[in-house]
């Protein structure tokens, strides 16, 4: 199958540079500390933040630092094909860790001994890179939550299909079986805290993907520093300071 | 679920008996609703609804399948919930199963009817193709993103909402196939039929708290309520399906109060909801021109 036409058009008409449109609003979930919508293209994730608050199940207190928990569930009808899915399944499972994982390495834990994070990441609709956006949008429930990091982490994926890199695949390129790097990357400090290949890509082409995604990131990074710039400039706005 | 002090309960209960609520209303008043449609791409209708904080998404998937031997001449419809951790940390794992079987078992009997299907809300001979033989299966799915009580109402208003944006595709039967074969079906990619979704009822939760009973409640109010019961009321004001979970038991004669209260107050929420979704589904239209 083509996946980049003669022209340089990718399926859904992008370049092969070419993010998709990002969108991103904070405060979707009324009664959560912290929650966010994010979405990339068609993909479109809500994720929700509790805490820090008492540990509930004290056996995995931690004395010298607070305890993240994150769940990954997606919608009954996020797919194209309507599947009734088990909660917790492998992949969920899997996402849940890796988003975990990536979260915590930016969270400051140490400032909140004894205290659990819970970050609850629901998708809403799946065109591929759900795990990129399920990250983005943490990030920015976190942020709208107050919790303190080192940074704020963000997420992108690129492929690698008939020869050419391809940056945030959508469903289509993601299920053609090609390459998919995921790439999660902390833009102040510049550096890479998740990293995930499958399938099989040249030693010198790697660096290529690789880049390319962290480039996708620094560009989240950059709209996610707007949107929530807007959003201090609102509360602000509304205290009337 | 939601920790509440003394002084706290009391100053509800205590607004509620003066018929001023915490946050304004009266015992009878709604929260305001918001209604938008549209917002599943890959369904076939889908709608969010809001009230207050409460936020409900559902969409409507319709897919070919076989009516029931016993019923050749009507489709099926199922109706399933979830509860997203999102909306409330308790929800996680396992957590939401008990409160979503408890909403979709609500839902179907307000809108679906009996097992026979007599009464339903949604024609459901209108999605027969072919008697006996094809049908439409309408799944509705719904999703609770955000909650602050009153859940079923609003998932009922978000059902009929996701129903009247509904499109199915027109199935052109193209061979008679003869006895039992099954006949071959095109769908029309272009032709789309619309649902009646006027019959489609609503549902309205009285809760009782004290003496008085109050409608849309809030998850505070809903704490130390002593019983809820939920009518769902069609457009002739006819009762469709009653649901009353938990809590004291009710003398009688309040019950049948109840039932008077809510089809007075169904109009009003009815029509409510009529200019919300036609108001969502025409700023819908503008967007797709």
């Amino acid at each position: 199958m083509e996946f980049v036409n003669p022209e340089g058009l990718r399926l859904d008409g992008r370049r092969p540079m070419e993010m998709r449109q990002l969108r991103a609003e904070i405060g979707a979930v009324a009664r959560a500390d912290g929650s966010a919508v994010f979405e990339m293209g068609n993909t479109k994730v809500i994720a929700a933040v509790y805490g820090p608050r008492e540990v509930q199940n004290k056996s995995q207190l931690s004395n010298d630092q607070a305890l993240v928990r994150c769940e990954y569930t997606m919608a009954n009808f996020s797919t194209g094909d309507r599947k009734r899915k088990p909660k917790g399944d492998r992949r969920s499972t899997e996402i849940s860790l890796v988003i975990r994982q990536t979260m915590e390495a930016c969270i400051l834990t140490h400032l909140m001994p004894r205290s659990q994070i819970d970050i609850y990441v629901q998708v809403l609709q799946a065109d591929g890179g759900t795990r990129s956006a399920c990250i983005n949008a943490a990030t920015l429930a976190l942020a709208d939550a107050g919790i303190p990091m080192r940074d704020l982490v963000t997420s992108c994926s690129a492929g690698y299909l008939n020869s050419t890199p391809l940056l945030d695949l959508n469903y289509l390129e993601d299920s053609a079986g090609g390459p998919d790097v995921t790439v999660g990357f902390l833009p102040k400090l510049d550096k890479v805290t998740l990293l995930q290949m499958d399938a099989k890509l040249p030693v010198d082409i790697v660096e290529n993907v690789m880049q390319l995604a962290i480039e996708g990131c620094k560009a989240i990074a950059t709209y996610i520093r707007e949107v929530l710039l807007e959003n201090t400039k609102q509360l602000e706005y509304r205290r009337g300071l | 679920m939601v920790g509440l002090s003394l002084g706290e309960k009391h100053f509800i209960k205590g607004g509620i008996d003066q018929n001023i609520r915490s946050d304004g209303r009266k015992r009878d008043s709604y929260r305001p609703i918001f209604v938008e449609t549209g917002v599943i791409p890959q369904a076939n209708g889908s709608a969010r609804v809001r009230m207050g904080a409460t936020e409900v998404i559902a969409s409507v998937k319709a897919e070919l399948g076989r009516p029931s031997a016993l019923h050749p001449d009507k489709g099926k419809v199922a109706i399933f919930v979830d509860c997203s951790a999102v909306a409330e940390p308790t929800f996680e794992g396992r957590g939401g199963e008990e409160l979503s079987a408890e909403l979709s078992v609500a839902l179907e009997r307000c809108l679906l009817g009996g097992t026979s299907g007599a009464g339903a809300g949604i024609d459901l001979t209108s999605l027969i193709v072919a008697e006996g033989k094809i049908c439409w299966d309408l799944y509705i799915d719904s999703l609770v993103i955000s909650s602050d009580g009153n859940l079923l109402d609003a998932l009922a208003a978000a059902i009929k909402a996701a129903l009247a944006n509904t499109a199915i595709p027109k199935v052109n039967i193209s061979a008679a196939a003869s006895g039992d074969e099954q006949p071959e079906v095109d769908i029309s990619d272009e032709e789309f039929l619309q649902f009646d979704t006027s019959a489609v009822p609503v549902i309205i939760t009285l809760t009782q708290v004290g003496r008085h009973y109050i409608v849309d409640a809030t998850s505070e109010e809903e704490s130390h309520m002593s019983s809820a019961v939920s009518i769902s009321v069609n457009r002739k004001g006819h009762i469709c399906g009653l649901t009353k979970r938990g809590g004291e038991g009710l003398d009688p004669s309040v019950v049948s109060d109840m039932i008077s209260v809510a089809q007075h107050l169904s109009e009003l929420l009815m029509s409510r909801l009529d200019s919300e979704i036609s108001a969502a589904e025409a700023e819908g239209g503008d967007e797709e021109l």
